[in-house]
């Protein structure tokens, strides 16, 4: 292979690759049937290689006691020495193919192999090593100095499985050391690959040399030569194989025709635009952009690489077609890539669509200078392969890069000279400075590079931009849309949002949050499906991918603290599903069990709640022990944090054995009216810190679980809500008392909220100053109706008094006044003194009038 | 909902089966394993009672009593009297 070339074989791998993901893809999403096939097919393969590793290391079965052991031992030794000549071969195939990367990727991929069949081999001796193990336990030691010798079969048996661990344990070494080799062969493959990476970056041509005046002779020359090959084919291909076209070509249109028009029908919403619209969301057009850029895409994905796999199926391709027509297929794929791509998001035809507000002319010329750029960055591939198959002259490659570099350099710089916009006045105006000026620095480096002699460099740098740009902008369309849908409200005018909206009478708050987990989930996913691309493109094998993930699966170690995200998401999915199934099962056991049990509410509220906080901390618990973090470690920080527990949290700890002791004891449940301390009220919810009141104002009131527990806890409903209110009331002196007695105990008697039992009782309470008093005491079934009650007693003892005339008096008051001139014996005037006291009288009837001050008594007022 | 539970219990369980193989020591005196992974190796010590995963992507293990084996990355072993038994 020409030098130049490599990187052109490197960029068509990368392609292959692109097209097996897409492949990939639309088998993945062509659904079960599709797997269930391919799963058929691959099945007989694996049944069918010869896998003698593999079976006896299955578990469950029994070691094949029909086959002579020795038959293990030897096959396996031959295996080994088989894989160790395959790894010298490789070796030297490294030395001597040094300079090719595809070839070197294919000696790591072999080498890696022979690490795993070293693997199997030594698996493989499990079985009779435990059959060896168990039978020298059976025989046990040998007999010391002094005891009686043992049987000599015995002996000799001991000595033979002896002797055959040792030769397996010589093998495994052997193995061993193998593997290490090879994994030393690997890295070096890597340090190898990496060097001619920067070669080919920094290797200049002399472009003097390549222009002597033979490159016309042997471009023609290569020209006759791919037309001959072709044409050959060609006729190869009427004469032996033209049925065998025709299906095949028939077949993939067929696959092709079923996506494009089934995908138009099921996906046509997503593809087509609206032209009666006119203002789109930026969502819908976001989406749109994206659908239909993929779904043609794929569709166009589908037939080129069915084509080729249906041609190479029925074997109509020979010698170097396959490659050619591969290659050709690869230019075709990227420019349709590319042209789906800028048309979708620059919508010459419909300006409402566009994503960017640009003109529709220049949306037009930047389409097409897109696709020609593509179609030059791929041709210059195609034509790399080309040379290869046809072994063509050094000078010809280099004239061809670095004509498709100029090409590239100038396309780039036109496209950064594009004026899409328009300013203020509707002159056309150029892209944002720093957009413009990268576009000319990358193109002009294209072409000063290439013109330098760095073809190769200047080959890549354009092959990057085409493919690597436009795997970027795709993501980069479904960035932006997981942004857009993220906004508010926008999730719940998406057809998702709509479903989710009508089926689970879902509100607009909730939509909103589930538009931001929609955002996550994209951006995961769009990480997921273009990162390995773009990884392709630069070089990186799907080996490399797959060791990345399997390191982060397993995890890194940070000094001696083992880190490993897999493990600590799975705690966490743990965690998460531990708490679901706690309360899972606290509803189930509270619905249920409990109810149908009658069981009583404060039970059931004390079951549910232990359950509750038992069941977090184990998934807690089961988490942290998922996410690989060593329990006992976590003991001994516990045990340095229970000083500083004694002293700073004492009160939360305090009051969280309180918790758990007023579940445990329940000396008052949710829904009692308590009275603690100043506070009274009715219990809304014991917590395992605090106990939540709520007062006869509405307020609440946390009062820590600590002080329900060292304190007196008036509970008003403990056992039932029987209760009993006073009424006190007070008659005028020279009242009949009997008569009081009788009329109050009748109006307590009748109030049909009052017991009979306990019967009501009226009280002769006092002799009091003013009047006599008494007290209405009455029981009522539920204390809480307390303030009715007494509300209607006291109407009909006014009611009751009124008719029967009793008096409830004001308090007596006498008011004594001091005249300072009725000392002094007989005023000399008379008419004066007899004024003044008439005075004096007339202000202690006005008094008398004035309404005593109302005495209240303090009750407990229960509401 | 009792399905899904199954369901996702099983694949975290095949998710964590998956991934390493986990030596556990039941002896009373601390074991050293010589592991070699990925072309190198590495002395892995084993505290008595102590579980340790290793062995992500297929290993040779050297094991106290100088037997030998290959893991595949998804045995269970146990060490008791420096011999390995798989669980």
């Amino acid at each position: 292979m020409k030098p130049l070339n490599r990187h052109s074989s490197l960029a068509l791998h990368t392609l292959r690759h692109i097209f097996a993901m897409l492949l990939l893809l639309v088998l993945a999403g062509g659904g079960v049937s599709v797997v269930a096939h391919a799963q058929e097919a691959t099945a007989p393969t694996e049944s069918t290689a010869p896998a003698p590793a593999d079976q006896p290391s299955a578990p469950d079965q029994a070691v094949p006691k029909a086959a002579p052991v020795a038959s293990v031992m030897a096959e396996q030794r031959e295996k080994i020495e088989g894989l160790t000549k395959q790894v010298d071969d490789i070796s030297k195939k490294i030395d001597v193919a040094g300079k090719d990367d595809a070839g070197l990727v294919a000696l790591r991929a072999q080498l890696e192999a022979v690490d795993k069949s070293l693997l199997d081999s030594g698996v493989a001796f499990r079985p009779r090593l435990a059959e060896i193990n168990s039978r020298v336990t059976q025989l046990g030691n040998p007999p010391s100095d002094g005891q009686p010798p043992e049987p000599e079969m015995v002996a000799n048996e001991r000595h033979a499985l002896n002797t055959e661990k040792a030769e397996i344990n010589v093998l495994l070494g052997k193995a061993e050391d193998l593997s290490v080799r090879v994994n030393g062969m690997v890295n070096k493959i890597t340090v190898l690959r990496r060097s001619l990476f920067t070669n080919m970056l920094t290797k200049r041509y002399e472009l003097a040399n390549a222009f002597t005046g033979e490159v016309g002779h042997a471009v023609n020359y290569e020209i006759t030569r791919l037309y001959n090959s072709v044409s050959a084919w060609l006729r190869f291909v009427v004469q032996f194989k033209f049925r065998a076209v025709l299906a095949a070509t028939f077949f993939a249109l067929l696959v092709a025709a079923v996506m494009q028009f089934g995908g138009r029908r099921i996906f046509g919403r997503l593809i087509n635009r609206d032209p009666s619209l006119d203002d789109p969301s930026y969502l819908s057009r976001l989406s749109v952009a994206f659908w239909s850029t993929l779904l043609p895409t794929l569709a166009m994905g589908v037939l080129l690489s069915g084509t080729v796999t249906l041609y190479t199926y029925f074997n109509v391709l020979r010698g170097d077609i396959g490659v050619l027509l591969s290659g050709f297929f690869a230019v075709l794929f990227v420019s349709f890539f590319v042209n789906c791509l800028s048309r979708a998001v620059l919508s010459p035809d419909m300006p409402n669509w566009r994503l960017i507000s640009i003109e529709s002319r220049a949306a037009w010329l930047l389409v097409w200078l897109m696709t020609t750029t593509a179609f030059v960055v791929g041709l210059d591939s195609f034509m790399g392969v080309v040379s290869d198959t046809l072994s063509s002259p050094l000078s010809v490659t280099i004239v061809k890069s670095l004509v498709a570099a100029l090409v590239v350099g100038v396309l780039l710089v036109l496209i950064g000279s594009v004026r899409p916009f328009l300013d203020e006045k509707g002159a056309p105006r150029r892209w944002p400075t720093t957009l413009r000026y990268t576009l000319y620095l990358i193109g002009f480096a294209t072409i000063v590079s290439a013109l330098l002699g760095y073809v190769s460099f200047a080959q890549f740098v354009s092959q990057q931009i085409v493919i690597t740009g436009a795997l970027l902008a795709t993501a980069y369309i479904g960035f932006l849309a997981a942004s857009a849908i993220s906004e508010e409200g926008a999730f719940a005018d998406t057809s998702v949002g709509r479903w989710l909206k009508n089926r689970h009478n879902l509100e607009d708050t909730t939509l909103d949050q589930l538009g931001l987990v929609a955002n996550v989930l994209i951006h995961i996913l769009i990480v997921i499906v273009f990162l390995p691309f773009i990884l392709f493109q630069w070089g990186f094998q799907p080996g490399d991918i797959l060791v990345w993930l399997n390191k982060l699966a397993t995890g890194f170690k940070i000094g001696s603290f083992s880190f490993s995200p897999l493990a600590i998401v799975t705690g966490v999915v743990v965690f998460v599903l531990g708490y679901f199934i706690t309360r899972w099962f606290q509803g189930w056991l509270d619905g249920s069990v409990m109810a149908r049990g009658k069981v009583d509410a404060g039970v059931r509220n004390s079951i549910r709640t232990v359950i509750g906080y038992a069941g977090v901390a184990l998934a807690g618990l089961i988490g942290i022990s998922s996410a690989g973090i060593d329990l006992s470690n976590l003991a001994l920080v516990a045990g340095g944090l229970s000083l500083g527990i004694g002293f700073g949290l004492q009160n939360v700890v305090s009051n969280f054995v309180s918790g758990l002791i007023l579940l445990a004891e329940r000396p008052f449940k949710a829904g009692d009216w308590i009275v603690a301390g100043q506070v009274s009220g009715t219990v809304k919810k014991i917590s395992v810190r605090a106990t939540e009141i709520e007062t006869f104002q509405r307020q609440t009131v946390i009062l820590p679980n600590s002080e329900l527990i060292n304190g007196a806890v008036g509970n008003w409903t403990h056992r039932n809500k029987l209760g009993r209110i006073e009424i006190p009331v007070g008659v005028a002196h020279g009242s009949d008392v009997k008569r009081v007695h009788e009329v109050l105990l009748d109006i307590a008697r009748s109030h049909p909220m009052v017991l009979k039992n306990p019967e009501p009782f009226v009280l002769f309470a006092a002799f009091g100053e003013s009047a006599l008093n008494f007290e209405v005491r009455v029981f009522l079934a539920d204390i809480g109706n307390g303030s009715i009650v007494q509300n209607d007693i006291r109407f009909a003892i006014v009611e009751a008094f009124e008719k029967e005339h009793i008096q409830i008096p004001s308090p007596r008051r006498d008011v004594v006044v001091k005249t300072s001139t009725s000392s002094n014996g007989w005023s000399i005037d008379d008419e004066k003194a007899e004024a003044e006291y008439l005075e004096i009288l007339t202000a202690r009837a006005k008094a008398a009038e004035q309404p005593a001050p109302r005495r209240r008594r303090k009750k407990p007022d229960p509401a | 909902m009792k399905t899904l539970i199954l369901a996702a219990t099983a694949c975290l369980g095949a998710a964590g089966a998956a991934f390493a193989a986990s030596a556990v020591n039941k002896d009373p005196q601390p074991r050293t394993l010589i592991v070699t992974e990925g072309g190198s190796k590495s002395e892995l010590a084993i505290g008595p009672g102590e579980t340790v995963e290793f062995c992500s992507s297929g290993c040779f293990v050297t094991l106290p009593n100088g037997d030998r084996e290959a893991l595949t990355g998804n045995e269970a072993i146990e060490i008791s009297g420096g011999a390995a038994r798989f669980r």
